[in-house]
């Protein structure tokens, strides 16, 4: 048993971010539950049990996580018209194509099943061993394996492409086939 | 499109560990700033602590939580939610992120299309280069609060929240006048902020790390343009 030490906290605010990302499936809402779960934590003094305070965390964000979510559900929703509303920013990124992949997978990730992308999250995202999410997530260490197993299982379908539809007739590959051939191999047919 | 997309599940898996993307420096900077702010409160011994060391401080805290049931008790019978609208919990939405895209600038260019109650935000890129990079919308005490927020050069951010209906009572920090109205400056550990009124409505302009002069530089200037 030992206290929190806020100094500590700060190492963790990356990996926090991406699992934050993983769960919302969108940057600005990562950005605020992470923002969230550190006002939270750091609003009294913890005690951890272990000596490693990522799994602790990990709870932290998982229950603001849910809190927030319960909270918007009774929150008053307020519409913006299209003319309150700018298109986002045309800037291009620095690496538009990377940034596109992690987008991609991060929103296929947060469409997973609450049960099963939470352990992919805390095991995959956030790098946490089985024991450690199992502790963080407050069920049995076989329970994470099997979640895990079938959260991978999930997502590898969701992102695989779809196949090639068979040649038609006169032997003409049809042209959306054809590219997604290309995007599936990464090279032409 | 990217060769690098994984093939099989365990090269997705694989890519899922691999990926490196890091926070926004912005996201960096509001935790340490929280992180600063925790260090800066005096050091506060837990709850298990206290009451060893203070046997006597049970019986308190069996009062404190019957003087809590009955605010709760109270709140409820009276309808009302917590916490109320004041300064502080409006400011404290101006340290939160964006949950909507930056508002349009509107036909003068001096102002935004967001509005609250006909009371426009500013568009201070032109004068100051502080560019709109979002809003969000939350409901406080039963009262709707918008906060537009807005960003310089250099990373810093501010938000700037105007609260719908009658503006709560403010007191404390100082008060500068601009043009004849009352700027109260204000501050809240290392947050700096200007509390203001507009057509009868709160606003404040809030930020950690900007100082108070600035804030109120823009802050009057957009009474200016409200009022050209």
């Amino acid at each position: 048993m030992r206290n929190l030490d806020p100094q500590s906290l700060t190492q963790h605010v990356d990996r926090l971010y991406r699992a934050a990302w993983a769960l919302c499936g969108s940057r600005e809402d990562a950005e605020d539950l992470v923002q969230e779960t550190f006002a939270r934590v750091l609003s009294r003094p913890r005690v951890l049990s272990g000596d490693d305070e990522l799994h602790y965390l990990m709870r932290a964000l998982r229950n603001t996580f849910f809190t927030a979510r319960r909270t918007a559900g009774r929150r008053p929703v307020t519409v913006a018209t299209l003319e309150d509303v700018a298109a986002e920013d045309p800037r291009p990124m620095g690496r538009p194509e990377r940034a596109l992949e992690v987008q991609e997978l991060y929103a296929t990730i947060a469409e997973l099943p609450e049960d099963f992308r939470l352990a992919l999250v805390a095991v995959d995202v956030l790098g946490l061993s089985y024991r450690e999410a199992a502790h963080a997530l407050r069920v049995r260490e076989a329970t994470i394996t099997t979640r895990l197993f079938r959260a991978r299982k999930q997502l590898s379908a969701r992102l695989a492409p779809e196949p090639p539809a068979p040649p038609a007739s006169d032997g003409v590959q049809r042209e959306g086939n054809s590219l997604r051939a290309v995007f599936s191999d990464g090279r032409e047919r | 499109m990217s060769e690098r997309r994984p093939q099989t599940e365990s090269e997705l898996v694989e890519h899922v560990r691999a990926l490196e993307e890091p926070a926004p420096a912005a996201l960096h900077a509001r935790i340490d700033a929280l992180v600063a702010e925790h260090a800066a409160r005096p050091a506060r011994p837990s709850l298990g602590a206290r009451l060893r060391a203070r046997p006597a401080a049970l019986g308190a805290g069996v009062a404190a939580l019957a003087a809590l049931a009955a605010v709760l008790v109270l709140s409820v019978a009276g309808g009302g939610s917590s916490p109320a609208l004041s300064w502080r919990t409006a400011s404290a939405l101006t340290l939160r992120g964006a949950t909507s895209a930056a508002p349009a600038v509107g036909r003068d260019r001096a102002q935004l299309t967001a509005a609250v109650g006909g009371v426009a935000f500013p568009n201070w890129e032109p004068a100051f280069g502080w560019r709109t990079t979002g809003v969000r919308s939350d409901s406080v005490g039963g009262r709707q609060v918008t906060t537009v927020f807005y960003a310089d050069g250099r990373g810093q951010r501010i938000g700037y929240a105007i609260a719908a209906g009658p503006a709560p009572g403010v007191s404390g920090g100082t008060i500068a006048w601009r043009e004849g109205a009352p700027y109260r400056m204000l501050s809240a550990g290392a947050v700096q902020a200007v509390v203001w009124q507009r057509g009868g409505h709160m606003c404040v302009l809030a930020g950690r790390g900007v100082d108070g002069a600035t804030l109120l530089r823009l802050a009057s200037w957009s009474d200016d343009a409200r009022a050209s």
